[in-house]
């Protein structure tokens, strides 16, 4: 029977109390879009949930010398932030699409990321971003670069006693011009097939930096340096982007699988097909 | 055409604010005193000898109130050809194969008994694909039929085999054929409202079913029969209808959890509530029957019809409901949509140890229409005909009777065609774009009723309130379509009341008087016949108390007035004219001389006449009321399948335009027309509510919507991975409705409930066809298909 107790610290140093006294025993839940999901399916049985939603100074958007954003922003502040949509396009449009209006309301950017799916609407535009995530735990933080962050289907590098405070993206990244898309079989509450994020630094018309990161292509979301490396340095043009496309659908880049919902064959295909579309909508927003 | 007050009105429904403001009592909101909850326990294998079942530790837990299993409860058989038990003992045949049951205090601690209950199996080969399932020497997954004698073969033992004309002399007559495979699959109805029921019996056994069935007397029979085989003979069964939150074909039989509900409430001497899941809602309720045709048809040079030759595999599952059924009224589609003169339609169904199916929105209709009418669009193509206007050269017209002795009377397909033609800009846009294309199809279905049992017949009782206030007992229901909105404008109309004055009391054995069903797209035609006709006996009493009334009332009335308003001048009246009902009339609950119908002296309120009538102080007081029970004149199907089972049959078409992307192989639909003819409307904002919710089915069963099933399991049992559209995508429906009335229907009505989603996927089919030159024939049709076919005739044409 599904049974367990809620606690709702204030601070983060109670979250670390807790942490430390219930152990295993406990999971942390930020929005629970995910978490409540996997209890209700009887995937997980905390006894203990310890929600982060008392941590109400870690709800924030903010840009200094870099971009800020506090883990418990939710993707619906991401998507109405005018701050991101005009400089982190990609991750705009990725928040934006996560399941509905409801859902967005309630999840989180930090629950997204820790969550750790395979196809995280936030993931491929982070790694577009060289987004950074920012752990602490009561020794102190590290922060670690998002391509490090997923090791594995639900597996992050973050510790048991860590907590995912915030994402930081380097102000630079600002000048990229980026975008993502959500190829589903619908238009919301939907996972998708394949997440294909572009990011592309225009010199006149040559490709001064590239990034390209997708999910849904490997057990985690994967930045595809062998395609970034092949755009530098060359002219923004179709017939380039196309030749990324297929270095990207290589075996060598990304190996999606055959599951219930998508054929890989399919997958593969559409990481060919998308990643010149998804850079020409980058550029032309 | 008459004037009506409020017949074709949008006069909005009234129950729904109690809907949308959660005030409604669904079966997940009912609760009765003392009320236990029970839970299922299903196979976890799709074919296997139950060896041992141990329920001890489930018995144990605390707030457990019972544990059944088949050796618990009398091993009767029930269901359509009475080919499965309600909780199985020996073999399980199917995944969802009931095993165990338990009742407890919660839902949740019913749930967690299910995990005690210890079931050990031993696994069977499965049957998983009907033309395995039919090659000799299969093996069996019944060996017994409901009598106990063996059984040779998976295929069903029922007829199904429709032939008129000569199909040898039809392809003589040819000059164009073309032949097709075409697959569709498993589809769940999607109800908003999950299953469930409350069984709640008294301390004599006498039951109070609270359930969904929009057959509340069949449910009441289905009950009655097994009642008579558990020792339950001449026990008391009211079968009581609950708000529903939508059907959609799955009410119409009466499933096993429902029996397993009894048992429980009999065993535990509790009220009884199962409610499914949504999980349980994909795994175990039947969904709608995949079908896999062959089609040929032909035509000659002027692109006449010549014959039309279709055979079809169903896969029946483990067991059957009336999914088997639905080749009955596939024969409709197959023998007479269209004018063809030579038919030959057969089906057989088939068991495997798959899910078994049901009935849903259009009742086998969609399946044959997909086949027809994409065999329809290729022949057109390969005689050289615009598919349009070869559908104009075979379209059916009032008068025809078509092979399977249908009587159309009254037919509006050629407008059905020109509607989607100019809206979509047909002429202008077939054939000329690039990824972008137009297509159509048509249907044809029963709607105005449909003899499928011995009685096709609506009861109806309305009684008039001294107040002018009309109560109607129905034995109808509603899913949600919202006829007794449509009703009460029929009862308004044929009385001269409004329809605020009118109630109805619905789904409900001990008051309703019979009634073969919500079904069939039956209700608007059936129930509104008999409406008029239980309107128009009040309505004559009424103003036979008025005759007999009035000039006392008037009179009355106008010396008091006069006694008043010492200037009132007293009009110079005929009161005699009152005296004959036949020179009054009734509108907006007044009643009035027809021929000085603006003169106010000679109207009286209806409720002055109702309480006169009532009140007069002897033994001669009146009330008034009637009951009608009216069943259309029309035939069972013969042995033949041959027959006019309904008075009159819906047509329509609906064109899509869509635009292919070629690179993702992704389908957008630009705009989608249905033009129905719909006879009449009575209420056009529901009507077209049917249309738009109809037609989005329609394009779920086309783009998106499958039950996944691998080796019998159902693998996306949920509303992520079984794909259904939202509001997101935004699919733009534009109804049509031809209104050229109908001689037997209600004001001319005809049904519109299941016909907007038939012809939907056709449509789009040969809109994508006419977008990229590909044919998917199989649905849904995905983007990987689409892609899929790109390559392969990419492919074909490199080489």
């Amino acid at each position: 029977m599904i049974d367990y107790e809620y606690l709702k610290p204030a601070s983060l140093d109670e979250v670390f109390d807790l942490m430390k006294k219930h152990g295993s025993k406990a999971e942390l839940v930020a929005g629970g879009t995910d978490v409540m999901v996997f209890i209700k399916q009887g995937n997980h049985s905390p006894e203990v949930l310890i929600s982060l939603r008392g941590l109400t100074d870690l709800c924030y958007i903010q840009k200094n010398s870099a971009y800020h954003i506090g883990a418990l922003a939710t993707h619906r502040m991401l998507e109405q932030s005018q701050l991101v949509k005009e400089e982190l396009t990609a991750l705009q449009q990725g928040s934006s699409q996560v399941g509905s209006i409801q859902v967005r309301n309630m999840g989180t950017l930090g629950g997204n990321i820790c969550n750790a799916a395979p196809s995280a609407d936030t993931a491929a535009p982070l790694l577009v971003l060289d987004a950074v995530a920012v752990l602490q735990s009561p020794e102190g933080q590290r922060r670690v670069p998002i391509e490090e962050f997923f090791i594995g289907p639900s597996e992050t590098v973050k510790k048991n006693d860590e907590v995912l405070v915030e994402i930081e993206i380097p102000s630079e990244m600002g000048r990229f011009k980026t975008a993502y898309c959500k190829h589903a079989r619908r238009q919301a509450m939907t996972l998708p097939i394949i997440g294909v994020s572009v990011g592309i630094l225009l010199e006149k018309d040559v490709i001064a930096d590239a990034r390209i990161a997708l999910t849904v292509a490997a057990p985690t979301p994967i930045r595809v340096r062998q395609a970034e490396d092949f755009l530098k340095g060359k002219p923004f043009e179709e017939g380039v982007l196309k030749e990324a496309g297929e270095i990207a659908s290589s075996p060598e880049c990304c190996m999606p699988r055959d599951s219930l919902r998508c054929e890989g064959w399919y997958r593969e295909e559409m990481v060919r097909i998308l990643i010149p579309r998804v850079a020409m909508a980058a550029v032309e927003e | 055409m008459a004037e009506y007050q409020y017949i074709g009105k949008s006069i909005p429904r009234t129950h729904e604010t109690d809907k949308v403001t959660g005030r409604a009592i669904y079966i997940d909101d009912l609760k009765l005193p003392g009320m236990l909850y029970g839970k299922i326990l299903y196979s976890s294998y799709a074919h296997a000898r139950i060896k041992r079942i141990d329920t001890t530790r489930a018995k144990k837990l605390p707030g457990v109130r019972a544990v059944l299993t088949g050796f618990d409860i009398p091993d009767v058989r029930v269901g359509f050809i009475k080919d499965q038990t309600v909780l199985k003992r020996d073999v399980v045949r199917q995944f969802r194969d009931e095993v165990a049951a338990v009742a407890a205090t919660s839902p949740e601690i019913a749930r967690e008994a299910l995990d005690l209950i210890e079931v050990e199996y031993e696994e069977l080969p499965g049957l998983f694909d009907p033309f395995e399932a039919m090659q000799e020497g299969a093996p069996l997954v019944h060996e017994l039929d409901a009598r106990g004698r063996p059984l040779r073969t998976n295929i069903l033992p029922l007829p199904w085999k429709f032939s008129a004309g000569d199909i040898e002399e039809g392809r003589r007559q040819s000059a164009y054929t073309v032949k097709d495979r075409v697959a569709t699959t498993w589809v769940n109805q999607c109800c908003m409202g999950t299953s469930g029921c409350v069984a709640d019996f008294d301390a004599n056994n006498n039951l109070i079913l609270y359930n969904q069935t929009n057959v509340i007397f069949g449910a009441k029979q289905r009950i009655t029969d097994y009642f008579s085989k558990i020792g339950l003979k001449g026990k008391k069964i009211r079968v009581k209808n609950v708000v529903v939150g939508g059907s959609f074909g799955t009410k119409l039989d009466t499933d096993i959890y429902e029996f397993i509900c009894l048992q429980l409430a009999l065993k535990t001497k509790k009220p009884v509530k199962i409610l499914f899941t949504r999980e349980e809602e994909f795994k175990a309720l039947p969904p709608r029957q995949p079908a896999i045709f062959n089609i040929e048809q032909g035509c000659d040079k002027e692109g006449r019809l010549t014959f039309r030759h279709a055979e079809a595999v169903l896969d029946n599952g483990a067991y059957t409901s009336w999914g088997v059924t639905t080749p009955s009224v596939m024969m409709t589609p197959m023998s007479s949509l269209y004018r063809v003169p030579n038919v030959f339609f057969k089906a057989v169904c088939v068991y495997t140890n798959n899910i078994y199916c049901q009935a849903m929105r259009g009742y086998g209709t969609p399946q044959a229409t997909f086949a027809v009418e994409t065999s329809m669009d290729r022949l057109a193509e390969e005689a050289g005909f615009d598919p349009a206007e070869f559908r104009m050269i075979n379209r059916n017209k009032a008068g025809d009777i078509t092979p399977m002795k249908l009587k159309i009377t009254s037919c509006g397909l050629q407008e059905c065609i020109e509607a989607v033609k100019e809206k979509l800009q047909w002429d202008e846009k077939k054939g000329q774009q690039k990824d972008r294309g137009v297509g159509m199809a048509s249907l044809i279905h029963v709607a105005g009723g449909a003899r499928v049992y011995k009685s096709d017949g609506h009861g109806i009782r309305i009684k008039v309130d001294e107040d002018g206030s009309v109560d109607v007992i129905s034995g109808g229901t509603d899913q949600g379509q919202g006829s007794f909105t449509v009703l009460a404008q029929i009862i308004a109309e044929s009385m001269g009341f409004t329809p605020d004055d009118v109630s109805f009391t619905i789904g409900d054995t001990s008051l309703g008087l019979w009634d073969a069903g919500t079904h069939a797209s039956r209700h608007t035609f059936v129930a509104g016949n008999a409406c008029i006709l239980a309107a128009e006996k009040v309505r004559r009493q009424i103003l036979e108390m008025s005759a007999e009334l009035m000039p006392r009332i008037i009179q009355f009335g106008l010396k008091r007035r006069s006694r008043k308003d010492k200037d009132f001048q007293t009009p110079d009246l005929d009161l005699s004219l009152l005296s004959d009902p036949e020179n009054l009339d009734i509108k907006k609950r007044m009643v009035y001389l027809k021929s000085d119908p603006d003169n106010p002296h000679y109207q009286v309120d209806v409720t002055q006449v109702l309480r006169q009538g009532l009140h007069v102080g002897t033994g001669e007081s009146k009330t008034v009321m009637a009951e009608v029970f009216y069943d259309p004149p029309t035939q069972m199907l013969d042995r033949e399948f041959k027959g006019n089972y309904s008075m009159t049959y819906a047509f329509g078409t609906t064109g899509a335009e869509v635009e292919v992307d070629r690179g993702t192989g992704q389908v957008k639909i630009l705009k989608l027309v249905a033009a129905h003819d719909v006879g009449q409307s009575i209420n056009p904002t529901l009507i077209k509510g049917q249309i738009y919710g109809a037609a989005y089915t329609g394009v779920g069963y086309a783009l998106t919507e499958e039950i996944k099933v691998q080796k019998g399991k159902v693998m996306n049992p949920n509303f992520r991975d079984y794909q259904i559209l939202t509001a997101r995508d935004r699919i733009p429906v534009e109804a049509v409705l031809v209104e050229k009335g109908d001689e037997d229907g209600p004001y001319g009505a005809k049904g519109i409930g299941e016909p907007g989603l038939v012809p939907t996927a056709p449509a789009i089919a040969n809109a994508i066809y006419d977008a990229i030159g590909v044919r998917i024939n199989e649905l849904p049709i995905t983007p990987e298909r689409v892609l899929d076919a790109i390559k392969a005739k990419e492919g074909d044409e490199a080489c």
